[in-house]
């Protein structure tokens, strides 16, 4: 169906009015959203659709790629697509190779603005993400109009959700409740010549894979005494005199060689095959797959981000934890910049703890003390590391990176990339914390404080969801192990994901809230103090010059007509807090400097002093980054012009990640 | 059939008998003289001509058309602009799958520009099949070995190289739009033919204070002495129009990251942004490659300078002066074995022992490239994301980057100084090429710069890529190094079996098997990959024979295994204790092992069978018979 800008309703008349607006207010009730289910990949994909449908003033739907199984990977762009604009729609070429080659599209109206991505469901079990996504979305199209905040956002910025990452993960866990970390993948894990033909079984038909207990005398879990339907794990050595179980996934040997689920469809770990730290030292893979970004999901991520370069900011939600790692993971702390680290510690991370009520370092409170500070942690036992900073990281806002030890987290992640090779603020926060994200959440007292938990869960979902997320444990004979139970958490939920309704809704919250704070760093270029002044006007001609010694000959060409002479001056300014790059972001391949053009029609204009387009490095934002000292945040360009009379000219200036605007130029 | 009688002191009787896996297909045409043709008159192609993409598909197809029994042909993906990667297998369909065979990959022109490459390993792939009727030595490699030929990698700038006006360097890159100069706009300021003489040239302006004008006798452009009074001239650059109108010229050129820095191994963000794989040309054939574990060994076509870079194992890290020592060291023994062979090859690079016999078999290797290709040097190849890196490294396969072509300094440096003056270059093009090479300096209204010159250069087949009479005698000799290299992909056979009577019903039976290829059956590095199949020696005896089981150990352990062309040690026969009824281990290049087993018969007679079994080098049986008299 043709889009219609809803922006562009009162130009319209009468009757259309009247018909758009009811097409409207139909489409905008067809795309409310409860958060009393999970949506899974259909649900989440269904929404989208009527989303983009009912807002396309506003939304773009984007397929960046396919999942193995052929899933689309959406993303979502959130944007008011009759407003900015982009440096191409400014500049015109000519006299272009014969060859005609078009390897460049057209960009589209929201690169011009600075990006923001947010995601869910990298590991399609840690699920949660999805559904927060979705409440941004809603909170986005819906707050649109009415909410000034979100109005102004998503006028001048582009939001770019991407709900799942990983389809057939989130398509497996969440629809067919087989959780699946992984996404999928045809290929033969045993070699047997079969692909995929041994994963999990819904043994006993009851419409969820869950657990199957046995009696084992090597077990590792024995039953709770006072609620026997919880399972606890004993440690490796620990000594018992109860009945020792154990406890598998609901399987069967489905083609009878022996060996249990050895050829899941699962596959890759998508969080463990990007590109930055997949390799290990000794020049051996140590990421997923068989080369950095193998996986169709993962190389769609890369190329939309490659794409889409206005990006400045990135969240790849997992679960659980009720955290965030901020970079990096495989490398330690030296790695990062200083001044990126004081914008994601003092100004992000300050504002993540304050929303997940956690209590801030007091170090990021009074900064101007630094040296104070590493001088007291000097004293203690501190890892070298936070010595350095002059403080710890807190629990709520981490890196991956073991600092205590010294040792890499992991291969190849996604936000440790990001940062460090297309200069963007990419987080990875671990949602969902009972304690947090339910009100009220008492945990009973127990030395083992997992076992703790999962009684206060179970006991939360007994009272609030009428025991409907787990299975109780009932007799069942397996064909290979014998007598025992099947039973458990429905896999969905477990400890995973936050519980639908109010939990759920709870997590949500927190994270647009913090979303929509981290939206409103976001750098923003305007042009102003355009001052043009003319030195001299007149009727002109072609000129040109010829020397003998000291004597310059002038030999006079056809009439031009009248010409002034023009003084230019403007000043380009980022009113945004952030600055428009990380602090090397402009060095990177593929990122650039800040650039401000002086256009007009060709043949009217001579350049006599300044280039047609001037580059400023990058503007610095307005919010005072503690400890560091700002780059300024505005820079002056000037031209002397020769330019014929009549002929329109604007100036346009473009960040990559700030955005681009323009100016026309008035002047008599 | 062979049958051998072997007497022993106690008189056992051993009867050999051969099983060669190998079918053997009668030739059709055999050409017993090498003079006169073999095969090229069935399908003959005029090798004087790049091709375009049309064209060069077009030859592939018709050539799997008329030899649909050798060769399928097949696109393994799409570029960027959605031209097919056309890819040729090569193998006698009767003798076997191609992916049950040890295999081979070429690929040419992974840079636009370096299309000699394209028809170098379509010469190949031609010379294969023309040949295979008369030719015993192509027959026999067609018959044995899968050959995957993909003329064309990048093939939107390969064709825009040949079809239109380019400067020898350029196109490069794949198509991914890129903003060389930071100016927001994405390859909108290209190279163009100002004044449409099928040739892109540099560009000059008239200019008083120039620093050039034209040598004597008009053809180029040359220093002005001090005080020079007559036309000076100052360069602008190559041909184009300043499509953006940013007062500069072809600043913001066609393509992106270089294909050749887009693998992942040693790859880094600056040379092969924007991330590894992330060009659909260099990912498809990643994928091939990844899908097709029987490629052995692998060859990449490019341009310029006669080089035979090859991949070697890791150093191991040395002191300065352990690099200085070693290098001495080498420079003395190459000293001396090149006087007995001119093309002998030696590298100052020290490995672990885990890695000494791949760079025994590369220095090997090369030698012989070094004699097939006269004129082409051997150096060790680097890392940073390119293909023959990613090839070694990560699969495990040998793997060779053939520079081609150069400056024709052999043949047309007149004072013997080994390098070639601009005098040099234009006589051998008056000479040699009868002038045709050149482009002279004309004038010419410009519609940004108004009147301007151009010329002064070479055409686009006159550095790079050589000029037409040249394409065939380079494709030539290059064939034939891929072949040499497919000539020695290992082949296995259980080369003799030695019975010992150790007690009247004990016996000591010594297998010996041999690789007699100059490869390993499979590499070092795919070793340390674990990306490999051992070779299994199996044992099958009548009822009445047992095996004594012992540890499976080597017997002859730190005996100077090492083969090194420092010390010009042989590989010695090594022997191993047979753990059981299969024995795994790996034969290297040329070498020969000896399975010990103890068998234990009751009766007068009783019969053993020995099979051997490579996955890369083939396989054997052999049987024995006892007989107590």
């Amino acid at each position: 169906m043709p889009r219609k800008s809803y922006k562009r309703i009162p130009v319209c008349t009468g009757i259309i009015i009247a018909l758009v607006l009811v097409n409207f207010t139909i489409n905008a009730q067809d795309a409310q959203i409860r958060f009393d289910r999970y949506h899974g990949y259909t649900g989440t994909s269904e929404y989208l659709k009527k989303v983009n449908t009912a807002y396309p003033g506003i939304t773009e739907l984007l397929t960046i790629g396919e999942s193995t199984m052929g899933k689309p990977i959406y993303v979502l762009v959130i944007s008011n697509m009759s407003k900015g604009t982009t440096i191409d729609r400014h500049i015109d070429l000519r006299n272009m190779r014969k060859e005609n080659i078009q390897n460049v599209p057209p960009m589209k109206i929201h690169q011009g603005k600075p990006g923001h991505f947010i995601s869910g469901s990298t590991h399609g079990n840690e699920y949660t993400g999805t559904e927060v996504c979705l409440y941004i979305i809603d909170k986005l199209v819906s707050g649109y109009g009415g909410d000034e905040d979100i109005t102004s956002l998503v006028d001048s910025k582009a939001f770019y959700i991407c709900p799942v990452i990983n389809p057939d993960g989130v398509y497996n866990s969440v629809e067919k409740g087989i959780a699946q970390r992984n996404n999928s993948m045809e290929k033969d894990d045993d070699d047997d010549g079969k692909i995929n033909e041994d994963g999990p079984d819904d043994i006993d038909g009851d419409g969820y894979i869950t657990s199957f207990r046995y009696k084992d005398d090597d077990g590792m879990y024995i039953i709770d005494e006072s609620d026997p339907r919880l399972m606890i794990r004993l440690g490796r050595d620990t000594k018992t005199d109860k009945q020792r179980y154990s406890v598998i996934r609901e399987d069967i040997d489905n083609d009878k060689d022996g060996k249990r689920g050895e050829d899941p469809e699962s596959g890759l770990d998508l969080n463990r095959n990007y590109p930055e730290g997949w390799w290990k030292d000794d020049g051996f893979a140590g990421g997923s797959g068989d080369y950095p970004l193998s996986a169709p999901e993962t190389h769609a991520i890369a190329e939309f981000f490659t794409n889409y370069r206005n990006i400045l900011m990135a969240q790849f939600y997992h679960t659980s934890g009720g955290f965030t790692y901020r970079p990096m993971g495989t490398a330690p702390h030296p790695r990062l910049n200083p001044t990126d680290v004081a914008v994601f510690d003092f100004i992000m991370g300050k504002k993540y703890l304050e929303i997940i009520g956690e209590e801030i370092p007091e170090a990021w409170l009074h900064p101007e003390n630094m040296e104070q500070y590493k001088k007291e942690l000097a004293e203690t036992d501190a890892d070298s590391y936070s010595k350095s900073r002059g403080y710890r990281l807190p629990r709520g806002w981490r890196v991956s990176y073991n600092e205590e030890d010294d040792e890499r987290y992991g291969y190849g992640m996604a936000t440790d990339w990001l940062y460090a090779q297309y200069g963007i603020y990419s987080i990875t926060t671990e949602l969902w914390n009972p304690e947090d994200d339910i009100p009220g959440f008492e945990i009973p007292d127990d030395e083992n404080r997992r076992v703790a938990v999962d009684k206060a869960l179970l006991k939360y979902q007994d009272e609030e969801y009428n025991g409907d997320l787990f299975v109780n444990w009932k007799a069942y004979t397996h064909p290979e192990l014998g007598e025992g139970e099947t039973g458990g958490w429905k896999s969905q939920y477990a400890r995973n994901n936050a519980f639908p309704g109010e939990p759920l809704i709870n997590v949500c919250e927190k994270h647009w809230q913090f979303e929509l704070f981290r939206a409103k760093l976001l750098p923003e270029i305007i042009i102003r103090d355009i001052k043009p002044r003319i030195i001299y006007s007149g009727s002109t001609n072609e000129g040109t010059v010829k020397r003998n010694d000291s004597e310059f000959s002038v030999e006079k060409g056809k009439g031009k007509g009248i010409y002034h002479i023009v003084e230019i001056s403007a000043t380009i300014e980022n009113t945004g807090a952030l600055a428009t790059n990380l602090a090397d972001g402009e060095e990177l391949p593929g990122n650039r400097q800040d650039v401000v053009w002086l256009v007009a029609e060709r043949d009217n204009i001579e350049f006599i002093e300044g280039q047609p387009f001037i580059s400023l490095g990058s503007l610095g934002g307005t919010k005072k980054i503690p400890g560091v000292r700002n780059s300024p945040s505005h820079k002056e360009v000037k031209w002397i012009i020769a330019i014929k009379e009549n002929t329109p000219l604007k100036i346009v200036a473009s960040s990559l990640k700030g955005g681009t605007v323009y100016k026309e130029i008035k002047f008599k | 059939m062979k049958t051998k009688n072997i007497y022993t002191r106690i008189t056992v009787i051993i009867i050999f008998s051969l099983l060669t896996a190998q079918l053997i297909y009668p030739q059709k045409k055999l050409q017993k003289s090498p003079g006169g043709e073999h095969g090229e008159m069935d399908f003959s192609i005029n090798w004087k001509k790049y091709y375009t993409y049309e064209e060069w598909t077009g030859i592939m197809k018709e050539l799997q058309n008329k030899y649909p029994g050798l060769c399928d042909i097949e696109s393994i993906g799409q570029s960027r602009m959605g031209r097919g990667q056309l890819l040729l297998t090569i193998t006698n369909k009767a003798t076997g799958k191609h992916t049950d065979k040890t295999a081979m990959w070429v690929d040419g022109a992974i840079h636009g520009n370096e299309v000699n490459g394209i028809t170098c390993s379509l010469y190949l792939a031609w010379y294969l099949l023309t040949r295979y009727d008369y030719d015993p030595y192509v027959n026999e490699l067609v018959d044995r070995y899968t050959f995957y030929i993909l003329p064309g990698l990048n093939v939107d700038a390969n064709n825009s190289f040949v079809e239109y006006p380019n400067t020898p360097n350029n196109p490069r890159e794949t198509y991914r739009p890129e903003d060389n100069d930071g100016d927001g706009l994405y390859d909108e300021d290209l190279t163009e033919d100002v004044d449409g003489d099928g040739e892109l040239s540099e560009m000059y302006r008239e200019d008083p204070e120039g620093e050039l004008r034209l040598s004597a006798d008009g053809r180029r452009f040359v220093d002005a002495e001090e005080g020079f009074e007559g036309l000076r001239f100052t360069r602008i650059g190559s041909e184009g129009f300043d499509n953006d109108g940013d007062g500069r010229i072809n600043e913001d050129d066609i393509g992106g990251p270089d294909p050749n820095r887009n693998f992942p191994y040693g790859w880094n963000l600056d040379a092969g942004n924007p991330y590894p794989m992330s060009e659909s040309e260099t990912r498809n054939v990643f994928e091939f490659q990844l899908d097709h574990p029987n490629i052995f060994a692998s060859f990449h076509y490019h341009n310029t300078g006669r080089l035979i870079m090859f991949q070697a194992p890791p150093p191991i890290r040395l002191s300065a002066s352990q690099e200085e020592e070693l290098s001495e060291q080498t420079e003395a023994r190459l000293e001396e074995m090149r006087k007995t062979n001119i093309y002998a090859q030696l590298f100052a690079r020290r490995v672990s022992d885990d890695y000494q016999h791949d760079m025994d078999v590369q220095t090997k290797i090369v030698t012989e490239g070094a004699y097939i290709l006269k004129n082409y040097r051997p150096v060790i190849g680097g890392l940073s994301g390119q293909a023959h890196a990613a090839t070694y490294y990560m699969l495990g396969a040998y793997s060779y980057l053939i520079e081609l072509w150069g400056s024709p300094v052999t043949i047309a440096d007149t004072d013997n100084d080994g390098r070639l003056s601009d005098e040099e270059y234009m006589k051998w093009i008056d000479l040699d090429l009868a002038g045709d090479g050149w482009i002279n300096p004309h004038r010419v209204i410009h519609p940004d710069l108004g009147e301007i010159w151009i010329g002064g250069s070479a055409k686009k087949h006159m550095q790079r890529t050589p000029p037409s009479r040249y394409i065939e005698m380079e494709a030539e000799k290059n064939a034939r190094f891929v072949m040499y290299c497919a000539s020695q992909f290992p082949r296995v056979k259980i080369d003799d079996i030695k019975v010992k009577a150790i007690t009247a019903n004990i016996y000591q039976v010594d297998v010996r098997v041999e690789n007699e290829s100059e490869y390993p059956t499979a590499s070092d590095r795919s070793v340390q990959l674990k990306r490999y199949t051992p070779d299994v020696l199996s044992f099958e005896a009548s009822d009445n024979i047992t095996l004594v089981e012992t540890s499976g150990k080597d017997l002859d352990d730190g005996r100077g295994r090492r083969f090194s062309y420092f010390t010009r040690q042989e590989p010695q026969t090594e022997t191993q204790l047979s753990a059981g009824e299969k024995t795994e281990f790996r034969l290297k290049g040329k070498e020969k092992r000896v399975i010990r087993y103890f068998l234990a018969m009751e009766g007068k007679k009783g019969n053993a069978t020995f099979t051997l079994s490579s996955k890369t080098g083939g396989s054997d049986e052999e049987s024995i018979v006892i007989r107590v008299e």
